[in-house]
């Protein structure tokens, strides 16, 4: 596959790297009862012991390999101003994966429906910004999406 | 609470519950949730079990219209890892053991 292109001007890649920094900080923080942890740390059974087990035993890589997603990102970024970058394979399945990750810490953050989801936001909603950011992010993902081969 | 002493046929028959539990796979379940979207949820069951596009959206689809789809199965240990792989692509995934 050849290498992705993605073209973010200053604007939005601002708003990409104030993500990262947002996901790291909320990765290194460990309350298990903040829902945007439980979501992106989703107990595997039903069971409380099972899941515990399982936790211990997944947890931390799971973690440290949703940060290094985050590290790629932030790397093809660079620190300031816009971005022309381009993506290996490596690199796009890292964009993909943080860019859920972001999806799921905003979405579950404002408690979105699915019906919500179907629709444009509303000027007047006050989760306006962040919807918009949502669709944004997925929008984003898309466009890389449909450059990858599975 | 621990039984009491066991009889000799009533242990060898709970040895044979032991096996065939044990036979049985554990399922990869994976729940619809409102965030993910379709065109991604396609994309990682393609990219993480080798499933054809078709497969693969037809899974999404049972996803999203039925609330969850079993999407792998097999013993303990790939189930647990295929779980982990969901979970590091943002899938809301969980386990349990066939009926």
């Amino acid at each position: 596959m050849s290498d992705i292109s993605l073209k973010l001007n200053v604007a939005e890649a601002s708003i990409l790297r104030d993500l990262v920094g947002q996901m790291r900080a909320l990765f290194r923080e460990s309350d298990a009862t903040d829902p945007v942890r439980k979501r992106l740390f989703p107990d595997a059974y039903k069971d409380e012991e099972d899941a515990a087990a399982y936790r211990d035993m997944t947890g931390g890589d799971l973690s440290a390999a949703k940060l290094e997603a985050l590290d790629r990102v932030s790397g093809s970024l660079g620190d300031k101003g816009s971005a022309k970058i381009k993506l290996g394979d490596e690199d796009a399945e890292a964009w993909i994966r943080a860019l859920t990750d972001m999806r799921l810490a905003i979405g579950t953050r404002l408690e979105v429906t699915e019906p919500m989801m179907d629709f444009e936001p509303d000027q007047s909603d006050p989760s306006f910004a962040a919807l918009q950011t949502l669709h944004w992010l997925g929008w984003l993902q898309e466009r890389i999406l449909e450059q990858m081969v599975p | 609470m621990k039984q009491p002493t066991v009889a000799p046929d009533v242990e060898r028959d709970s040895e044979l519950d032991e096996v065939t539990e044990a036979d049985r796979p554990w399922l990869v379940i994976v729940w619809n949730d409102p965030i993910n979207l379709m065109t991604y949820v396609t994309y990682v069951f393609q990219k993480l079990f080798g499933y054809s596009f078709e497969k693969a959206h037809k899974l999404m689809l049972d996803v999203h219209y039925k609330g969850k789809a079993v999407v792998s199965s097999g013993p303990r240990e790939k189930a647990e890892m295929d779980c982990f792989r969901l979970h590091g692509y943002g899938l809301w995934a969980t386990l349990s053991k066939s009926e």
